[in-house]
C-alpha cells in the first residue's frame, strides 16, 4: 500500500523544485535552453541529490486503522470510564465491550415517545440476563418492566430509558 | 459402508425383499445415513501444532481440529491445530448468510432486456381513421399497446443494474459464519501444504472419497504460486477446485461441499477477518494507505 504512495513522492522529489529554482535567475536564452535540456536529461545530470529520508514526515501523518487498547487504570478513570476486568465474571452469560471499550447499552426513541433501552453483544444464556435485568429494574422502579429478548442476535430490549443505571449495574457485575 | 447399512435397514423393515441394484449410487450426504465421524480431538492430550496469533477473549477458548496431510491416501492426521473462536465459532446467523449469498448473486447483475414502447416503434404518428363516422373503434395510432405490432406498455426498459452493497461488516460476518458452519458440520479440513505425489486427478478424487470429504471440494491457499501437481490435478476436475485465499467467498463455500484450508490460509483469513472487529470507521477509503492495514 505504501509503495505507490512512495513512487508518487519520488516524482515530486526536490530535484524538480531545485531545477525550476535555478532556471529562473539564468538571464540569457542560451542558459535557459541549457536548463531546459538538462530537465529532459537523466536525473543525476546536474548534481542533484535524491533522498527518501524526508518521507518519514509523511509517514507519521498517515493515521492508524486499528483502535488502540486503553491505558491501564486502577478503578475508574477521571472521565468515569471503567476498564473491563481481567477475568470475566462466572455467570451463564457474557457481555462483551464495544470496539471503543464501552458497555454496549444504548437508548432508543421511536416516533418521539416510544423509549427503549437496548443491551447488545450478549453471549451465552440471554434469558438468564433477562431475568437478572428484570429483577434489578423491579428493585429500582418497583414495578415490572417489559423486555424483549432476541436470541438470534443476542440482544435484550427494555421498555423505558435505563441506560445509565444498566451501565453502572453491568460494570458493578464485572462486565 | 452405506450400502451395507441400507441393506440392513431394508432387511429389517421388509422381509424377503430383493437386494439393492448394483448400479445404485448413494450420495455421501444422504439424510439418515450418518458419515463415520472421526472422534474429535480431546483438548488436553495432544500437542497443539499451531496456536492463534491474535489475542483470544478471556471467556472463549480456541476451537480445535485435526491437521491432515495430502501426501498419501491413508496418511493419519498429523496433529491438532487451534482456530480462533471469533472466526471459526461465531453464532450462526442464517439470515446474514442468506443476505450475503443473495447479494453476491445479484450485485453483479445487469439485465439487458429492453423492448420498444409505443413511442419507439416505427410509425404510428397518424390517426388511422377519423374519430366518428367510420363505424370502427376509435384509435389514435397504429402502434398503441392494444394493437398487434404495437409497443409494449410496461416492458423492461433499458439495461437495469441490480447493484447494491451490503455493509462491509455484514459481508465479513457472512464469511465468518460460513467458515463456522463448515467447521461445525465437519466439512472443514486443515492441511499443512498442498504437495501431492502425482498430478493425477484420480488420486485427489480417491483421497476425497476415502476421507469422506463429500461430492465437491474447495481447496484454498495463500499466494499466487501453487505446486504444479495440484494445479494439473484440479484443472480437469469439475468438482474439486482450487482458489487463492483472497478469492474466498460465501457462494463458493456453499457451492462446494467441503473446504480444505492450508495453515497459511488460516493465518491469512484470521488476520484479515479479525481486523474488522477492532478497526476504526474509515476516514478515507481503505484502498488508500493507512499505517497498519492487515
Amino acid at each position: 500500500m505504501a509503495a505507490p504512495f512512495r513512487s508518487v513522492f519520488m516524482t515530486l522529489s526536490p530535484g524538480g523544485l531545485i531545477r525550476s529554482g535555478i532556471a529562473a535567475p539564468a538571464g540569457s536564452v542560451a542558459n535557459a535552453r541549457a536548463c531546459l535540456r538538462s530537465e529532459h536529461s537523466s536525473t543525476g545530470g546536474r548534481g542533484v541529490d535524491e533522498s527518501v529520508d524526508e518521507y518519514k514526515y509523511v509517514e507519521r501523518l498517515v493515521p492508524p486503522s486499528r483502535i488502540p487498547s486503553p491505558p491501564k487504570h486502577e478503578g475508574s478513570a477521571p472521565s468515569g470510564w471503567t476498564p473491563p476486568p481481567e477475568t470475566p465474571p462466572s455467570l451463564p452469560y457474557m457481555i462483551r465491550r464495544s470496539r471503543m471499550h464501552n458497555v454496549p447499552v444504548y437508548s432508543d426513541i421511536k416516533h418521539g415517545n416510544q423509549k427503549s433501552t437496548l443491551v447488545r453483544k450478549v453471549e451465552g444464556d440471554v434469558w438468564a440476563l433477562n431475568k437478572d435485568v428484570k429483577e434489578f429494574l423491579q428493585q429500582l422502579t418497583g414495578r415490572e418492566t417489559a423486555t424483549q429478548v432476541n436470541e438470534v442476535t443476542g440482544t435484550v430490549r427494555i421498555k423505558g430509558h435505563f441506560e445509565k443505571e444498566l451501565k453502572a449495574w453491568l460494570i458493578q457485575r464485572g462486565f | 459402508i452405506y450400502k451395507s447399512l441400507f441393506l440392513l435397514r431394508l432387511f429389517s423393515s421388509f422381509s424377503g425383499e430383493s437386494a439393492l441394484p448394483s448400479n445404485l449410487r448413494l450420495p455421501p450426504n444422504l439424510i439418515g445415513v450418518p458419515r463415520e465421524k472421526r472422534a474429535f480431538p480431546a483438548s488436553t492430550d495432544l500437542p497443539v501444532l499451531r496456536r492463534c496469533e491474535a489475542d483470544i477473549p478471556a471467556h472463549l477458548a480456541p476451537v480445535q481440529t485435526w491437521l491432515q496431510s495430502l501426501e498419501s491416501r491413508h496418511s493419519e492426521p498429523l496433529g491438532v491445530v487451534d482456530l480462533h473462536p471469533d472466526v471459526f465459532s461465531v453464532p450462526v446467523r442464517l439470515d446474514i448468510l442468506h443476505a450475503v449469498e443473495v447479494w453476491q448473486r445479484n450485485f453483479k447483475r445487469i439485465s439487458y432486456a429492453k423492448v420498444k414502447s409505443r413511442a419507439e416503434v416505427s410509425g404510428g404518428g397518424r390517426k388511422p381513421w377519423k374519430q366518428k363516422g367510420s363505424g370502427r373503434a376509435r384509435h389514435g395510432s397504429i402502434r398503441s399497446p392494444i394493437w398487434r405490432g404495437g409497443g409494449v406498455a410496461h416492458g423492461p426498459r433499458g439495461p437495469t443494474s441490480y447493484y447494491y452493497m451490503l455493509p462491509m461488516k455484514v459481508r465479513v460476518q457472512g464469511l465468518k459464519i460460513a467458515l463456522t458452519s463448515k467447521l461445525a458440520q465437519d466439512y472443514l479440513h486443515i492441511v499443512d501444504s498442498l504437495e501431492i505425489p502425482t498430478p493425477d486427478p484420480h488420486y485427489l478424487q480417491d483421497l476425497a472419497k476415502h476421507r469422506q470429504w463429500g461430492d465437491s471440494v474447495l481447496i484454498v491457499d495463500v499466494g499466487e504460486e501453487f505446486p504444479q501437481n495440484i494445479l494439473q490435478a484440479t484443472e480437469s476436475l469439475k468438482t474439486i477446485n482450487i482458489i487463492p485465499a483472497i478469492g474466498l467467498n460465501v457462494h463458493s463455500m456453499l457451492k462446494h461441499e467441503s473446504l480444505v484450508l492450508t495453515l497459511e490460509a488460516v493465518k491469512f483469513l484470521e488476520k484479515k477477518l479479525l481486523w474488522h472487529d477492532t478497526r476504526f470507521t474509515p476516514l478515507y477509503p481503505f484502498k488508500l494507505p493507512y499505517s497498519d492495514l492487515p
